[in-house]
């Protein structure tokens, strides 16, 4: 198979997997238990009233109905009416697009170019103290909630040093008169930065440390093969072998973790968004979920879905393209 | 090491591939540390359990929680053994101090324990086995089966497990028992991917081929040859994923969605800790520590499993 085939076949089972995402989000919200109309307008509201909201958002009709009507304004990019903000919830999430990837571009910058180079270290200089140093901070990475290392850098770094402030993020791109203590360009980058350093520590921990343990032992892996032995029988420096032969064959298992872990990234910018009340489409969903807001709901669970199918789409082409070995997905 | 190794087995009477396994693991100081942590963690929640269920909290309430009076409007934290608040120093009555309630901090981390290892080691279990019967046969067979299963899979991989999980919990009602179904969901795929790509490799050998030749039935051929010679993997999967399901658990508490209080959960006391961070930034070291070093166990453990079953990377 050609790669502008593979790539199409790809395309194509995204397009299946966000539709498998519709589905299954469409029949949890529908399954949940609560009117969202009487939440909404409250317990005293009359009949009428009620009525009428359910015929404006379309809850007077059968759940069948409903979804094939869904699915024809998801495809035209209509993610319905938020019932909480009474806004298009397509126009709530492009609001609350820009945070939310700041801080996952940022964490995820800061995990791979911390992780990499870490990870090759470790593992060349295996068993050594740096080594086993690196390997706990990994281990311990893996194993911590990531909100409660947001919650420990708000204690020591905003509430004891009074560094770094604990709440919000701003983006760079803001007008510096819109940014409390800005008045320049600098000055809202400035804020811009303090702003992202421990959303992005909470957030990145978790990627670095795997993304480092998964560096480490592929680059282990290579370092075992056996063309890797004949070049140190040919005299080759451990140098020139680490990074012309080892480093680059070890980074397509990390290529395929970093893909995986956007997911994790996703899913962990919610706590992150939490812990430091940042504006993001996180807090979006949790603020939706509260309100049995359910078109909001189902947009940002599609939405955050799109992101990752897109994510990993994009991997796997690389993938493809890197490693010229791969028979694109004839067995996938 | 291996050199040791070499001379028992062939002064001994061979070993089982488990034995050899086992062997491995204590050998290994980091997971045998491991493995003392998570020992440590089940048997204190188990002791939990028994005195929550079975004896109604009878240690609980005669030894440990006596509530501290706190004047009315005021938070009623007694700091930990060293430290010193407005209410005073820190006493051995309650060593890690008590919460916004008064009430023991030790005693809701142990109770605390028995929410996370039950949830941690009830769905990944249920989890493990779904997704090794699912993968198994997707992988034997292939074909359309295989697609649909794989694109099913996918479908939940693509949304992140929090968002999946608050879907879930929302549709569902809130609580521990909704939290283990939900997490065994999640699970589900990881473990139906692994095994697939597993069988996928099994299915070629030439004993399955015996099998089919000799006609044994498919059923049996998965059962008895394929998923036994795919489980190594499952086994260090599962031992990783029971600290990942820990750590989802504690995210859905302390977001509100997991077991609801008064039933304490580590997760949960984080989210109560956020209030008093400023005056009392103990409270919220407990519960975060608690969680660590239990994730930590499961993750040696698993790391061991794996290096025992792959002894290539053996150090």
């Amino acid at each position: 198979m050609s790669l502008p085939r593979y790539v199409a076949r790809r395309l194509g089972q995204s397009v299946f997997t966000l539709l498998g995402v519709v589905t299954i989000t469409f029949l949890l919200v529908n399954a949940a238990p609560g009117d969202p109309v009487r939440i909404f307008i409250g317990p005293s509201a009359d009949a009428s009233a009620i009525a009428a909201m359910r015929a404006q958002f379309g809850l007077d009709q059968p759940i069948h109905i409903r979804y094939i009507k869904y699915l024809m304004n998801v495809v035209q990019g209509d993610l319905g009416q938020s019932i909480n903000y009474r806004v298009p919830v397509t126009q709530k999430i492009l609001e609350r697009l820009p945070a939310t990837l700041l801080l996952v571009a940022s964490s995820f910058t800061f995990a791979i170019i911390t992780a990499v180079p870490i990870g090759v270290l470790s593992a060349q200089r295996r068993n050594q103290l740096s080594d086993h140093v690196f390997r706990i901070f990994g281990l311990i990475g893996v194993s911590t909630p990531s909100f409660w290392i947001g919650l420990l850098l708000i204690i020591i770094l905003t509430y004891h040093l009074g560094l770094l402030p604990a709440t919000g993020l701003v983006m760079p791109w803001a007008p510096p008169s819109a940014v409390d203590h800005a008045t320049t360009r600098l000055d809202v980058l400035y804020q811009s930065g303090i702003h992202l350093i421990m959303p992005t520590l909470t957030l990145g921990t978790l990627q670095m440390a795997a993304i480092m343990r998964i560096e480490r032992s592929s680059m282990l892996e290579v370092l075992n093969q056996e063309y890797v032995s004949l070049a140190r029988a040919f005299g080759v420096s451990e140098r020139t072998i680490l990074r012309k032969h080892a480093f680059r064959n070890a980074q397509l298992p990390v290529l395929t973790v970093i893909g995986l872990n956007l997911t994790t990234a996703l899913g962990g910018s919610v706590l992150t968004e939490t812990v430091f009340s940042i504006n993001g489409i996180g807090t979006l969903i949790i603020t939706g979920v509260n309100a049995r807001d359910y078109p909001l709901v189902l947009g940002t669970t599609l939405f955050y879905a799109s992101l990752f199918v897109i994510g990993v789409l994009i991997t796997d082409i690389l993938y493809a393209y890197l490693d010229p070995r791969i028979s694109y997905g004839d067995e996938s | 090491m291996s050199d040791a190794t070499a001379d028992e087995s062939t002064t001994h009477t061979p070993r089982s591939g488990w034995e050899e396994v086992t062997t491995q693991l204590r050998r290994n100081s980091t997971s045998r540390w491991g493995m003392y942590i998570v020992l440590f963690i089940i048997v204190v929640a188990i002791w939990a359990f028994v005195d929550g269920v079975v004896l109604d909290y009878y240690f609980a309430e005669r030894f440990w929680y006596s509530p501290i009076t706190a004047p009315p409007g005021s938070r009623g934290l007694l700091p930990p053994v060293g430290i010193t608040n407005e209410y005073g120093t820190g006493t051995w009555a309650h060593p890690l101090g008590t919460d916004h309630r008064g009430r023991d901090i030790l005693v809701r981390l142990v109770y605390g324990s028995r929410i996370a290892i039950q949830i941690g080691i009830v769905a990944t279990g249920v989890g493990a086995t779904l997704g090794t019967i699912i993968g198994a046969v997707s992988g034997y067979y292939g074909g359309w089966i295989d697609d649909v299963l794989q694109r099913t899979v996918e479908t939940f991989y693509a949304i992140p497990f929090i968002v999946l999980m608050i879907a879930i919990m929302s549709a569902f009602g809130r609580g521990l028992w909704i939290a283990i179904v939900g997490v065994s969901v999640i699970t589900t795929p990881i473990f139906a991917r692994l095994i697939r790509s597993e069988v996928l490799s099994v299915r070629e050998e030439e004993y399955i081929e015996a099998a089919k030749a000799a006609g044994v039935r498919d059923r049996n051929i998965i059962r008895r040859h394929v998923i036994p010679n795919s489980l190594a993997p499952v086994l260090v999967q599962a031992t990783l994923q029971i600290g990942v399901n820990i750590l989802i658990v504690a995210a859905l508490s302390f977001l509100g969605f997991g077991a609801q209080p008064p039933t304490p959960s580590w997760g949960a006391m984080l989210a109560q800790s956020r209030t008093y961070m400023l005056p009392d930034p103990w409270f919220s070291v407990w519960p975060g520590l608690a969680i660590l070093v239990t994730v930590v166990g499961f993750n040696l453990v698993g790391d061991g499993l794996r290096d025992a079953f792959d002894p290539r990377l053996n150090d």
